[in-house]
């Protein structure tokens, strides 16, 4: 196979972002030409690059960068703590299935409904229900991380092969050791998946319900610049921001799997240093993900 | 291997030149947005000195000439009609609207509007060229050039609610029937320190946005100044253009008026509490007798049955609720034995719903929010009228009606 | 099989269905007598009885259709424009390995972009479109749906077509197949799963994301635009009208696309 520039993929992702950037800059030309007020339709990137520098205060008495951070923080703290909570509720809730069929007859297609109610629905009822801003948008934040993880863990449990619970069966050993030592090993690269789905949405949710609710964080702070309350690249400043915690989100789980994971780590290592043939990471990722379609990716609202 | 690594090498060279040519013309772009944004101060301050003359005549008591009028009403129906046959009417909806359909049916025409954003920027691109503004916030932005503003400055005009007789009101103070009846001194002692700290404001609109400022600000320093010289005149004045003599009076006729253009353009689909509406009286929803104990007494024998109390605001931080800010700062809330928590909100947080559950005690909402509200099935009361008359306005460019 | 386990079987079906809806029932009974209020600490007012819902409903269900279309046309048609997009370029990074990869991890990165941010950004870009308000405004909600639906299309869709069965290309190679036939035969096929677990994610995603832009769309309508207005107003009793109905929506597509998925699946042997 001829070998080209392009098999490196960070060379590749670069050259897509600068064609990005390039088309960007295109049309903020464009735009600059021909309306009154550019800077609010497509401004250029380094008007956006510098606001993130600027001193000048924006709100109160913070700098435009001032108000991304102060604001993050308070929309990423309430996304984080909704996410511990879904995931430590959902992976309970996989338990619970897998241990009783019962259960998950009785609620798997209720957990699917509550995913299919959309959030914005569900906002300003839970937020009538608890009374508190904060409280309610760790809620939903919880509430959209929760199925995920729940469903995952759940399919993950369910294909731990036969013959490890026969082994267990011939050491005689009780049920909560056939817990602590197959089921929950096994399910984690599942739960992981899951963490990974549920990341970006968690954030996604917090700002989105920050938007409609106000009292600060990110979301309540874009809509506030985008009202021209203050200066308009705050706004931009935010989409950024938001754009790259929505990614690094997903990232910064898969690190997580990795430290936490020994032998995905070792996997990990064994493949970079020389490189195996093509063919052959096809035919792992293909054994990996069972060769059909991954269940395990259902759920994302 | 090593042909790999030159030619990679060669792309991310290709890659950095042309960063750098973008960033050279980036360059360009902002060493001229530097250049603008000098001017902006240099006309922000300008404002501020104006704003700053404002304050003193206001605190002159040369009032009601500073109200800012709208066009004369035959221009401002030959706009509207205009405005109206090409579909360019703008407004936010979400109750905001009556006002608005009151006036298109003044004038006898189709009362469709197009739904405003956030912003003012379909004004801005001629999509809509009859907008609403309120008088202390979007018309801000259209006129003026601080960060955020749109700098038309006099070349547009505007259409007054006031004007046209079909003004309704806005930001009240009000709590439950249920709390003013188990804390009535309560309540006086909140409206005592409130109004206090309106009246202050009011006459020092520069002071007190710079209160609401250092109070955590969601709003650039030249806006929130504007706003403040806005809402002191919505304060002092009422839709008559007069000056006001007590400020949070609820003035029988504007109350009456707001009432009426409620019940005849609020549209519940939900047939009990449409019903209600129909059938709301004045009594239903306000109490003057708070108000006027409030400001008979001296303000030193309050015995508050609860002392500790909060305010929810319609939104984030602004001039718009300056004269909490001012209460607070001033110390007034603790004169009156008073511990007050300001909360600010916004969007669907709903202060009513908050008033009505208890998550807080006192609410600032729009007599219309209330009304419906209340014939949805709440019980909430007013006990001051903060904002005389309607901040509503319509704005447009006169070269779009030629 | 045996009669026992056939008979075990039924039971275990019969289960799967009664015992939900048995839930199902005895939630609503609570609901509508007021343990769920008690339950969730707050009243009849945010949490109307179903039958107050239902009334209200009845009271006004044309208009609950009209905004209910409003908003699935927006989603559905965003959604078909988007998995056709996602599609295209995942084939464009099957053909061209290397390069296209790094344009699906672009794509990818799209994914998590919060739409909130993209919708009131759109409603500006479109402000050319059409001087008609209810068209421009429904461009702008669409194309928002667009992304979100052509993201997930184009990282599923990529995963069908390059990880085709082992060997298989092997075999298509000494069948001397051309690289047509091997897309025919071999990667089209091995495709359509992932289309229907892009699907299953970007249905959901359309309809909540046509939803959350009617909040910042020009032209005022839709199921969102309904919740929100009625909350504003405090009337909680319409508001979960809509919520119900945008449930709904979400409930019936789903189970649209499973059933489109059961039929597909048989016609091609899976």
């Amino acid at each position: 196979m001829k070998k080209s520039i392009f098999d490196k993929k960070w060379v590749s992702v670069l050259v897509w972002i600068l064609f990005l950037v390039i088309a960007w800059e295109i049309g903020a030309f464009i735009v600059a030409a021909t309306k009154r007020t550019p800077e609010n339709i497509l401004p250029h990137l380094s008007g956006i690059i510098a606001a993130a520098f600027s001193t000048k205060p924006a709100a109160g008495k913070l700098t435009p960068s001032g108000v991304v951070f102060t604001s993050a923080g308070a929309t990423l703290i309430r996304a984080g703590l909704g996410y511990v909570l879904g995931a430590v509720v959902g992976y309970f809730m996989a338990l619970l299935m897998k241990l009783s069929g019962i259960v998950e007859k009785l609620i798997f297609p209720y957990l699917m409904l509550i995913q299919l109610i959309p959030v914005i629905g569900l906002a300003p009822i839970i937020l009538a229900m608890t009374g508190s801003i904060n409280q309610s948008r760790v809620i939903i934040a919880a509430i959209l991380s929760f199925y995920p993880v729940a469903t995952n863990v759940l399919e993950g449990m369910k294909a731990v092969q036969k013959e490890k619970y026969e082994l267990m069966y011939t050491y005689a050993a009780p049920k909560w050791m056939i817990f602590t030592k197959v089921l929950i090993p096994s399910s984690k690269p599942a739960l992981f998946t899951g963490l990974k789905i549920a990341a970006p949405m968690a954030i996604t949710a917090s700002i989105l319900v920050d938007t409609l609710q106000g009292d600060g964080g990110l979301g309540c702070m874009l809509s506030q610049s985008l009202k021209h309350a203050m200066n308009i690249y705050v706004f931009w400043l935010i989409v950024f921001f938001c754009a790259i915690i929505g990614i690094l989100s997903t990232y910064v789980i898969g690190w997580i799997e990795l430290a936490v994971s020994p032998s995905k780590r070792a996997m990990n290592r064994s493949k970079k240093p020389h490189q195996p043939k093509r063919r052959k990471i096809r035919i792992q990722n293909y054994m990996e993900n069972g060769g059909m379609e991954n269940d395990s990716q259902i759920q994302k609202v | 291997m090593k042909k790999r690594e030159k030619k990679a090498a060669a792309v991310v060279l290709t890659a950095a030149m042309a960063m750098t040519m973008l960033a050279g013309c980036g360059g360009g772009s902002s060493s001229s947005s530097a250049a603008s944004e000098t001017e902006v101060q240099t006309t922000a301050s300008a404002a501020e000195t104006t704003a700053a003359a404002e304050g003193e005549s206001e605190a002159s008591g040369s009032v009601g000439s500073d109200v800012k009028v709208g066009v004369p009403t035959e221009e401002a129906q030959k706009v509207l009609k205009a405005a109206a046959e090409a579909g360019q009417i703008g407004n936010w909806g979400n109750g905001n609207q009556y006002e608005l359909l009151a006036l298109l049916n003044k004038y006898k025409l189709p009362t469709d509007y197009v739904t405003m954003d956030f912003t003012m920027d379909a004004f801005d691109s001629d999509s809509i060229t009859l907008a609403s503004a309120m008088v202390y916030n979007e018309l801000g932005l259209v006129m003026n050039d601080y960060d955020g503003g749109y700098g038309y400055g006099d070349s547009v005009k505007t259409i007054d609610m006031n004007d046209e007789g079909v003004g309704m009101l806005e930001d009240n103070i009000f709590c439950t029937k249920k709390f003013a009846e188990e804390n009535p001194q309560t309540v006086e002692a909140f409206l005592y320190a409130s109004l206090k700290g309106w009246e202050y404001a009011a006459q020092h609109p520069e002071e007190a946005a710079k209160i609401v400022y250092e109070a955590g600000s969601s709003v650039s320093q030249g806006h929130q100044q504007y706003m403040a010289g806005q809402v002191a005149k919505l304060v002092q004045t009422d839709m008559n253009g007069d000056t006001v003599k007590q400020v949070g009076n609820m003035d029988e006729k504007a109350m009456q008026q707001t009432l009426d253009l409620a019940k005849q353009y609020l549209n519940l689909d939900d047939a009990s509490a449409q019903d209600k509406l129909k059938n709301t009286t004045l009594d239903d929803i306000r109490d003057t007798k708070y108000m006027e104990e409030a400001v008979a007494s001296d303000g030193k024998s309050f015995k508050p049955e609860k002392t500790d109390v909060s305010i929810q605001l319609k939104w984030l931080p602004q001039s718009q609720f300056m004269g909490y800010y001012v209460a607070e700062a001033k110390g007034y809330y603790k004169e009156v034995g008073l511990n007050v928590n300001i909360v600010s909100g916004g969007g669907d947080v709903a202060e009513t719903t908050a008033v009505n559950n208890g998550t807080v005690d006192f609410g600032v909402t729009w007599v219309s929010n209330l009304i419906a509200a209340n014939a949805g099935g709440m019980d909430l009361l007013e006990v001051a009228q903060i904002f005389q008359r309607s901040g509503l306005e319509l704005v447009y460019k006169p070269e779009n009606f030629k | 099989m045996t009669a026992r386990s056939r008979r075990s079987n039924s039971l275990d079906a019969a289960l799967t269905v009664v015992l939900p809806v048995m839930l199902g029932i005895f939630i609503i009974a609570l609901w509508q007598g007021g343990g769920l209020q008690a339950l969730f600490h707050t009243d009849s007012y945010v949490l109307p009885a179903p039958t107050r819902i239902f009334s209200i409903y009845q009271d006004n269900s044309a208009a609950v259709w009209k905004n209910i279309w409003k908003t699935t046309s927006v989603a559905m048609l965003g959604l078909l424009l988007g998995s056709i997009l996602g599609y295209a370029v995942a084939l464009l990074a099957t053909n061209f390995p290397g390069f296209g990869g790094g344009g699906l991890a672009v794509i990818g990165a799209f994914a998590s972009v919060p739409l909130v941010a993209l919708a009131p950004v759109m409603n500006n870009l479109t402000r050319d479109v059409s001087r008609v308000a209810e068209t421009r405004s429904f461009v702008a909600k669409m194309l928002v749906v667009m992304l979100i639906a052509a993201a997930d299309m184009g990282l599923n869709a990529y995963r069908g077509l390059t990880e085709v069965p082992p060997y298989s290309e092997d075999l298509m190679m000494t069948y001397a197949a051309s690289k047509r036939t091997v897309f025919f035969k071999l990667r089209l096929p091995n495709s359509v799963p992932f289309i229907f677990t892009a699907l299953k994610i970007s249905v959901p995603a359309s309809i909540m994301t046509a939803i959350v832009s009617e909040y910042f769309a020009e032209y005022a309508g839709g199921v969102g635009r309904q919740i929100r207005e009625n909350i504003l107003m405090a009337q909680y009793a319409t508001a979960w009208v809509y919520i119900v109905a945008a449930c709904g929506i979400g409930v019936v597509s789903y189970a649209v696309l499973m059933i489109v998925r059961g039929i597909i699946h048989k016609k091609l042997h899976m």
